[in-house]
């Protein structure tokens, strides 16, 4: 069975000429991260699990459309977020809300963020408070750190807007953060 | 992808070796919250992946299309005619075949119109008799006409000599 450790070792060569066991390895790398962004979209458990399955359908069905075979995640998060709008239009949600561009960089890494386990909770919880298109880019950035650039690609948006979406979100739990400091 | 970038920033690898080292403090990056929350639900996805993985191991036309691979040459010619031209266009095949029936409909019920007004094909056997007498009774007037013509004798015209039309034609 294939072992999938770094991202440059992504059997997608052999996956696009047609190896179930490359296929497998690239979803057993991908099945909990996306399942995690999905969950955190739809709330919904049966749904998200019916959504992985459905991505990886497609992935497999369209895995030609794939240009840079180093850009497999982000691709495959671009489906499971085209699943997720099809799941909103379908039940007429509110699927955006514009947020004026801010220009400025970006903190550090998001693993230079460490949270407490009395925090874990309430760091849950303003993830879930958070606006559509700002929880999106959150998780994305959080989950499989994806830059602004594969951010936008996966989302359609422009990088400008995926930027500040990001910066609101990190105000957001920084705010949350210092709350809970002084309390 | 991030990785280890000019300014020696740390790659994710050791952030997360730093950050289980952390951990003995009880701190978390948000992608190891994320995650951990959703580890009870691993194993339905195994079975998914398994699922979407053997079907692209066989897949479900495999079985159908050997069974058209086999027979003879005629059947193996007829199931790709099948297959290749009429299976993809179902509905306008369907089309055709109900307005040609609709053409069979009208046409046989046009014949039958024509039938009855022109009254040549008769079924009844009352009829058909009646016609046969009426048909006798019309020959027996013809042939007495014949007779007394004959007793009068012969009244036709004689054909002028060939001179005298070209005579007239002269004048």
């Amino acid at each position: 069975m294939l072992e999938v450790s770094a991202p440059e070792q992504l059997p997608v060569a052999e996956a696009r000429a047609g190896e179930p066991a490359a296929w497998d390895a690239l979803f057993r790398r991908y099945q909990l991260p996306l399942y995690v962004f999905v969950f955190e979209l739809v709330r919904d458990e049966q749904a998200s699990l019916d959504l992985v399955q459905d991505t990886f359908v497609a992935a497999l069905r369209h895995i030609g459309t794939l240009r840079e075979d180093g850009k497999f995640g982000s691709w495959l998060f671009g489906i499971a977020h085209q699943k997720c709008c099809q799941r909103w239009r379908k039940r007429t949600e509110v699927l955006c809300e514009e947020i004026p561009e801010i220009p400025g960089e970006l903190d550090a890494s998001p693993d230079d963020l460490l949270i407490r386990r009395e925090q874990e909770a309430a760091f849950m919880r303003l993830v879930e408070q958070l606006p559509l298109p700002q929880r999106t880019v959150l998780l994305l950035y959080f989950v499989e750190e994806f830059s602004i650039e594969e951010i936008a690609r996966i989302t359609e948006a422009q990088p400008g807007t995926v930027k500040s979406r990001l910066h609101y979100a990190k105000r957001a739990l920084r705010k949350l953060f210092l709350e809970n400091e002084t309390q | 992808m991030k990785h280890n970038d000019a300014e020696g920033r740390e790659p994710r690898r050791d952030c997360r070796s730093s950050g289980s080292a952390l951990k003995a403090n009880y701190m978390k990056t948000p992608r190891e919250i994320l995650l951990d929350r959703q580890r009870s639900v691993e194993g339905r996805l195994d079975a998914i992946r398994r699922e979407v993985v053997r079907n692209l191991a066989q897949p479900a036309g495999a079985a159908h299309r050997r069974t058209d691979d086999e027979g003879p040459l005629w059947w193996r010619g007829l199931s790709t005619l099948w297959r290749e031209l009429i299976q993809p266009s179902r509905r306008v095949w369907s089309g055709l075949a109900a307005v040609w029936l609709l053409l069979l409909v009208i046409n046989l019920s046009g014949r039958d119109n024509v039938s009855s007004v022109t009254g040549l094909p008769v079924q009844a056997p009352a009829v058909a008799l009646n016609w046969q007498a009426q048909q006798r009774w019309v020959n027996e007037l013809l042939a007495d006409r014949a007779v007394s013509m004959e007793a009068d004798g012969p009244r036709q015209a004689q054909p002028r000599p060939h001179s005298e039309y070209s005579g007239a034609a002269a004048v």
